[in-house]
């Protein structure tokens, strides 16, 4: 009788012993994803913080992040910035101080991201920035600080490199150009312009908010140029496509946007789209995507009922390439270690968007990742990606360590 | 309320302000602390020119941007100790504000609305296009801040000086300066009619809340360490506006309570995730309609009412 009750005793003390070291093995580790939820920036913040959902369920349902003997399944809290430094920065010290989050993703827009930049140097969190593509986000050496968009002038060198290449001698430019990333990808493509003797003839502006571009574009047609090249958000620039093809100007049209075929299809008709180039990263498209980008986008597509937007990516490869960094500094709490450890590490096999690696490593000395840049041209309805755009990551590394 | 009473609920408001450091453990809200106190001096003086003289100003963040602009390019250009260009920086919006204020204040209601939205607009479109100054739509970065980015700190000297800029516009309202833009409020003409230059006042209260305007500016930059021309546009503005409307216009504490509002509340609504500005909106649209007269006369009006009720039962 007392062996029995001893063995009883036993079995149950070995269950709750087993059942107490399962507990303490998982653990959670919440990341914060601060972005553009509404507004403006919406058409790249929402899908980016639904990119990182999407990881954070597929790295759950793969086991989580293993550091040692732990594992921890990923908790996801997302904040609104609306594309405001002041709401971007409430937003990341409410991650911070009050819910204790020690990594941000996100960060679709530069003026938003260049506020919490300015901060998260002095604090123990690392920031893993998106779709911000405006090149001082980089330069100024944060060491907690990494982003997978390329900047945009790296870009527009490839893309002045393009438009070069057709042979078009004058250029109108219509874009935000209020907007430093949008400027510094025009003033790329001038560059390359003047090389082979082409030039720009107007740089017309309009705000993120406009949405009749019809005085600019009367303007730009009486010009007579041989080409037009339009910048800026998604909405703001179908309707300049669309507006282009009303006043009757037949000529080509470049691009540099990122939009998808459905965020395009709400302001303008496949019919207005037809022959427009954009130039841009080697973002999202399915007939230029890895396997993983194929799985993404069919991931997405189901778990979303919509389409996921070309530049989302980068924020769904910020997860894995933190779940990579904690991985192999073997700490969820050294924040500093785990900075350091995406700084060295390869392109994890996971990633959407194709890299290319500086040194062998996936961020270079100003924990900034590159791109493939691409030509993708509207072909009946789509996006079509017709060929890459030569880009030197290495020579515009150095080139980024030169500026603070 | 008899005066001593009021003295007294003014310093335990003050006391209790003045804990918070010790009592938030939560640095957060010690954060919105300090943006809720910076735009503390702002609604004050938004309050001065609207509430008290009657003119409604659409430039308030406009001469915040001034501010934060001025103070930090005198520190990055003339080397200049941080406490230096913020004490410059509502001199220098004073400077821009009595140039913008003389043609403005020529014309009276909805027209000097109008005229003073063209100004804010003016102002956010130099600072994206002047670019080898402003550093244009990408803005500035890394401004110094005081005592190492201390947040207890800051939120002491904010505190302090919102307290002083309070009493000061309390002095101001209570001064024969304070009737004059009162009564340029009910009937300028009347005002005029005596041989009051009326414009001269008018131009005081402008000046007198686009210092207040640039002194937040200035406390901004240096406490977020980072500007650019969006902080400061229209949508800003209309934000001090509120804030007087919803705390209560031409009162000294309305402006005071309407500034912790439009701080706290978008961020208390943040549960409510993509709904979050529709609820805001909602929120203000209802307090707007059914308090016009703000939390601080609905209190007033509660509180006469119940001392009314008192001398009727005592009776």
């Amino acid at each position: 009788m007392f062996n029995r009750v001893k063995t009883g005793a036993l079995a149950a003390l070995a269950m709750a012993l087993a059942t107490t070291s399962a507990f303490a093995a998982e653990k959670k580790l919440t990341i914060g994803v601060a972005d553009a939820l509404t507004g403006g920036g919406a058409v790249y913040g929402l899908p980016q913080a639904n990119a990182v959902r999407m990881a954070a369920d597929e790295i759950n349902a793969a086991g989580g992040i293993k550091v040692g003997s732990d594992t921890y399944k990923i908790d996801v809290i997302a904040y609104d910035d609306k594309a405001n430094p002041t709401e971007a920065t409430n937003a990341v010290r409410k991650l911070i101080d009050r819910d204790g989050v020690k990594y941000i993703l996100g960060f679709c827009c530069s003026g938003s991201t260049s506020a919490v930049a300015s901060f998260i140097g002095n604090e123990k969190a690392v920031m893993l920035v998106g779709n911000a593509a405006e090149r001082s986000i980089t330069t100024k050496k944060i060491p907690n600080l990494v982003r997978t968009r390329p900047p945009a002038d790296f870009t527009g060198q490839a893309a002045g490199t393009f438009i070069a290449r057709k042979g078009q001698k004058r250029i109108a430019v219509i874009g935000a150009l209020d907007v430093g990333f949008y400027a510094q990808y025009v003033d790329s493509v001038e560059r390359e312009l003047k090389k082979v003797g082409s030039e720009i003839i107007a740089r017309e502006v309009f705000t993120l908010r406009d949405r009749d571009m019809t005085p600019q574009l009367t303007k730009i047609r009486a010009l007579n140029p041989d080409a037009i090249l339009v910048v800026g958000y998604v909405e703001s620039a179908a309707f300049v496509y669309r507006q282009a093809v009303e006043l009757g100007m037949n000529i080509p049209r470049y691009g540099f946007t990122s939009g998808s075929e459905e965020q395009f299809l709400r302001v303008t008709t496949s019919a207005q789209m037809e022959g427009v180039w954009d130039l841009r990263p080697t973002e999202l498209d399915l007939l230029s995507a890895s396997k993983n980008g194929i799985a993404y986008h069919a991931n997405y597509t189901k778990r979303y009922n919509a389409t996921p937007s070309p530049s989302s990516p980068y924020a769904y490869d910020q997860l894995y390439v933190l779940k990579a960094a904690i991985e192999v500094a073997g700490t969820v709490d050294d924040t500093v270690a785990v900075a350091r450890a995406i700084r060295a590490l390869a392109i994890p096999p996971q990633v959407v968007m194709q890299y290319l690696p500086v040194d062998g490593k996936m961020f270079d000395v100003n924990g900034q990742a590159y791109t493939t840049n691409g030509a993708f041209q509207w072909q009946k309805g789509k996006w079509v990606f017709v060929e890459d755009l030569p880009s030197d990551a290495k020579a515009y590394s150095q080139f980024l360590s030169t500026l603070n | 309320m008899n005066r001593t009473l009021t003295i007294l609920v003014w310093l335990v408001a003050f006391a209790s302000l003045a804990m918070l450091p010790q009592l938030l453990t939560i640095k957060y809200y010690l954060h919105l602390s300090i943006l809720a106190l910076i735009w503390v001096i702002m609604a004050q003086g938004q309050n001065l020119i609207q509430g008290y003289t009657g003119y409604v100003s659409i430039v308030g963040a406009g001469f915040m941007g001034i501010g934060a602009y001025s103070s930090t390019l005198l520190g990055i250009h003339f080397h200049l100790p941080t406490w230096a260009t913020i004490a410059m920086a509502p001199l220098v919006t004073a400077l821009f504000a009595l140039a913008t204020g003389y043609p403005s204040l020529r014309v009276k209601g909805h027209y000097f609305a109008i005229v003073t939205l063209a100004f804010n607009l003016i102002i956010v479109i130099v600072l994206i296009n002047y670019k080898e100054l402003t550093n244009g739509e990408t803005g500035i970065s890394n401004i110094p801040k005081l005592w190492g980015g201390s947040r207890d700190a800051y939120f002491y000297l904010v505190l302090v000086l919102a307290a002083c800029l309070t009493l000061l516009a309390a002095l101001i309202a209570r001064s024969r300066v304070g009737e004059i833009l009162l009564a340029i409020r009910q009937n300028e003409d009347l005002v005029g009619s005596i041989g009051i230059a009326a414009w001269k006042y008018k131009l005081f209260a402008f000046v007198v809340s686009a210092m207040y305007a640039g002194l937040a500016g200035a406390l901004y930059a240096h406490f977020q360490g980072f500007i650019n021309p969006e902080i400061f546009g229209v949508a800003q503005s209309l934000d001090a506006i509120l804030a007087v409307i919803l705390g209560g216009s031409g009162t000294i504490a309305g402006p005071v309570i309407g500034a912790f509002l439009v701080v706290f509340l978008p961020e208390l609504l943040r549960f409510a995730d993509s709904f979050r500005l529709i609820l805001y909106g909602l929120i203000l649209v209802l307090a707007t309609i059914f308090m016009p007269i703000g939390i601080v006369g609905v209190c007033k009006a509660a509180i006469r009412r119940l001392s009314r009720k008192d001398i009727r039962s005592d009776a």
